[in-house]
């Protein structure tokens, strides 16, 4: 039975009381993420650095509160959404850039700092942080790191497990420890690398150890627009098959073009059935070679228009247009739900074509763009959630959606996380067996279970317990929310 | 039981004893290739010679750059550092997905075939690194890349400073070795590209040698040493660690062969100087163990080993902190 009350006696000794928000309006504004679902929670805190987060922990586990921390609130599973008593914990105020090491190529900084403002902090150094997530002016990297952040630029440098060498992490029983290096390689298993994309269920963490990219010297980006997105599709293989390895290669539909472009006016063909925003770094020769061979694919494939950007303002209109389109959606409907999906790229044209058909069958809007180097599709339902009914034929276009990446043999998220979204969609992809193998993981690092409870793995996944029965055929027709959360 | 692959590791690892041998050798089938996706699934017994010949006919490769007769399973349960590890990162970012026996003869998957995955717990990522204690590695997924167009080798008089100033001059280097007789500069790419790099390079100093498609190192000082330890220090500290005349050192990312004459006070002597650098340096050829170095989370390491091993058949004490 968790004692609120002490709690937060407790906590506003140990972080001031301005730290220490349970008003009514404070709770509703933090019982959410960015996904669709809405919880609830007890308290909420504001650490400014590492004994603040210490304490936090510990005073939670001593009061029975589960802890759910939380960077930037951006996340879209449902990650950081509260339920119950939960203390929230939050990052936004550790924002430090603490050091960074050239020499090492790594600097350390506090989990609260935005992603986009890391790198161009460090740009005067010759460096950047090579995670781009569409979320970088906002999300923090703490939230990149509890989610295995993605985003256009990891086809060729990586997802964010590839980009942080260490973390200094506040386990459920309140220890501090490091785990991971500065240097190459690590004592003891890879306890970094499962910490990454643990969704805030095996720790706090308290700084993060980044990996420093060099700037590439040079950088071409292009706008090619199609006729068809057979065509698109098409080019994107022809480029991987020729040996390119873009830094990016970005898809959008015409839905999506055509609310990008009202917002951001970067140019974007808004009669195109679908554009591709390809970007080659490197090597000034590197870039020559491989602008050559994109242009020869698309050339091969029924390319439009190629538009190469003139310089560094053309470039980042180009890139507004894409990173502003989850944004710009707003003005065809209220709300949205954005989904996550990877399938292999070769499946990307079937998987397109039925996720157009699954939301026609359910009468919504679905605009569509695609991290289309690694397979990553996000299709975009909008809709006005107050008008009745619609929600739950979201939720069941959803669903569909989510049993179509599957089959075509792609994985569950490749960049949101599971969440409470995709919780129980999990035996789709893994057998009560692996299941439980990450039941144990999670119970080596949390054995009471006080870290984010209900996320990530369904009811019954348990470490050792073959009880977890369900198999493919039990996944059930919606998401199945845990009691206290609602839409 | 001792889980063993190409044989190339085996010493790498606390003294553990023993009763028998489980070889993955026969477990060496491709399971899938489509050049088109950049994956290939592997069984874990397949040797690095035979991955080669496979990929490239698909103009591919999986950089590890290991002898012909090392494992997929081994390189990944060994955590072992490639020549390229500059350019291509550690081998352990290329694992996107695993199958794996457990101690007690649970068959569990994790990951997905797919570049970007994030359901649920990584388990695959523990087993990098795990040295066969907490399972046996059945069947990987490994990301794979392009072969390149050109590949040249330049050697530079010099030591640490001269690779440190190639480092920092020559953009997108696949990798930089330092040694007691010179620096080894690898460049791979279009010719064009390469030949930029080159150039680049010459800026710096006048190679002594160049060499397209040679072997990438050329030698390996310490191959016959009878002790070989593995460090691995932040890159900037790899001149406090390196000593005597058989050492390679890779540039920019931290990692030092340093071959010894045998286990005891020159082990120690620099195990020393790597702890004060904030390193770690397991031995990997010879008697030396991994070192006492501290693992960070001890409870949680034994609660996983306890869950994947729990009756203490894989190897016990082989791994770090003895678990």
């Amino acid at each position: 039975m968790a004692d609120v009350e002490a709690a937060r006696r407790a906590l506003e000794e140990a972080l001031g009381r301005s730290e220490v928000l349970s008003d009514p309006l404070a709770l509703r504004l933090y019982a959410r993420d960015a996904s669709l679902v809405e919880g609830g929670c007890a308290l909420v805190t504001f650490p400014r650095r590492l004994p603040d987060v210490v304490a936090c922990v510990r005073i939670a586990g001593e009061h029975g509160l589960p802890i759910v921390p939380r960077g930037s609130g951006t996340g879209l599973a449902g990650g950081s959404t509260p339920i119950g008593d939960a203390l929230v914990v939050v990052t936004s105020k550790m924002t430090d850039l603490i050091e960074v090491r050239p020499a090492d190529r790594l600097a350390w900084v506090e989990p609260g700092l935005a992603n986009l403002d890391l790198a161009n902090a460090l740009r005067p150094y010759g460096f950047t942080y090579a995670p781009d997530p569409s979320s970088q002016q906002t999300s923090s990297i703490g939230g990149n790191v509890s989610t295995n952040a993605g985003g256009p630029h990891c086809l060729a440098y990586g997802v964010t497990s590839n980009h942080v060498l260490a973390l200094e992490v506040v386990l459920p029983d309140g220890t501090i420890e490091r785990l991971g290096s500065e240097g190459p390689e690590a004592a003891g298993y890879d306890l970094r690398a499962v910490m990454v994309g643990s969704e805030g269920t095996l720790g706090v963490v308290a700084a993060v150890c980044v990996r420093l990219t060099p700037l590439p010297p040079a950088v071409r980006t292009m706008l090619l627009d199609f006729e068809t997105v057979a065509e698109c599709a098409a080019t994107v293989s022809a480029i991987i098959a020729s040996g390119v390895v873009p830094a990016a290669v970005e898809m959008m539909d015409n839905g999506i073009v055509v609310a990008a472009e009202r917002f951001a006016h970067a140019g974007y063909p808004t009669d195109a059935a679908a554009i591709l925003i390809v970007e080659v770094d490197g090597t000034e020769a590197a870039v020559e070679e491989q602008a050559t061979t994109v242009e020869s694919a698309a050339s091969a494939n029924g390319v439009r228009t190629i538009r190469v950007a003139a310089d560094e303002a053309e470039r980042a209109l180009i890139w507004k247009g894409r990173k502003s389109a989850f944004g710009a959606v707003a003005q065809i409907a209220p709300h949205y739900h954005l989904h996550d999906c990877v399938v292999p790229r070769s499946k990307l044209v079937d998987v397109l074509a039925g996720v157009y058909d699954i939301a026609e069958r359910h009468d919504l809007i679905v605009t569509n763009v695609f991290h289309a180097g690694d397979g990553n599709l996000h299709p975009l339902l909008s809709f006005d959630r107050t008008v009745p009914g619609t929600l739950e034929r979201v939720l069941a276009a959803s669903e569909e959606i989510v049993r179509l990446c599957v089959d075509a043999g792609g994985a569950l998220s490749g960049e949101h996380g599971i969440g409470l979204e995709k919780r129980d969609f999990m035996p789709l992809v893994f057998t009560a067996e692996d299941l439980s193998a990450q039941a144990c993981v999670r119970s080596a690092f949390d054995p009471d279970g006080r870290m984010n409870p209900l996320k990530v793995l369904p009811d019954g996944a348990r470490c050792g317990d073959f009880a977890m029965a369900r198999g493919d055929d039990a996944a059930r027709a919606a998401a199945e929310l845990p009691e206290g959360a609602w839409l | 039981m001792l889980v063993v692959g190409g044989g190339q590791h085996l010493d790498k690892g606390n003294p553990s004893h023993v009763d028998g041998e489980l070889w993955t050798t026969q477990l060496d089938a491709l399971v899938a290739y489509e050049p088109a996706e950049m994956i290939a699934v592997v069984e874990a017994g397949m040797r690095v010679g035979t991955l080669r010949s496979l990929l490239a006919d698909g103009g591919q490769e999986w950089p590890a750059d290991a002898p012909d007769a090392a494992t997929v399973g081994g390189l990944v349960a060994s955590s072992a550092s490639s020549p390229r590890r500059l350019k291509f990162g550690p081998l352990r970012d290329t694992v996107l997905e695993a199958e794996v026996v457990t101690g007690d003869g649970r068959f569990v998957r994790s990951g997905a075939r797919t570049v970007k995955n994030v359901a649920g717990y990584d388990v695959h990522k523990l087993l990098s690194g795990s040295l066969g204690t907490l399972g046996v590695i059945a069947q990987v997924a490994l990301k794979v890349g392009p072969l390149p167009q050109r590949r040249r080798t330049l050697r530079f008089r010099g030591d640490l400073t001269m690779a440190t100033a190639l480092l920092d001059a020559v953009p997108a280097a696949a990798g930089i070795i330092a040694t007691p007789d010179g620096v080894e500069l690898r460049l791979e790419g279009w010719t064009a590209e390469v030949d930029e790099q080159s150039r680049a390079a010459r800026d710096v100093a006048e190679p002594v040698d160049e060499a397209d498609d040679a072997p990438f190192p050329k030698s390996s000082l310490w191959d016959d040493a009878p002790v070989v330890a593995e460090v691995a220090v932040t890159p900037s500290r790899l001149g406090d660690v390196v000593e005597g005349e058989r050492w390679s050192a890779l540039v920019g990312v931290g990692i030092a062969w340093v071959g010894l004459d045998h286990a005891g006070p020159p082990l120690d002597t620099l195990r020393r100087r790597v702890r004060e650098a904030g390193g770690i340096a397991p031995v990997i050829r010879g008697p030396g163990g991994l070192g006492d170095d501290r693992i960070p989370a001890p409870e949680v390491q034994r609660r996983l080993k306890a869950a994947f091993d729990p009756n203490g058949v894989l190897a016990p004490g082989r791994g770090w902190g003895g678990v």
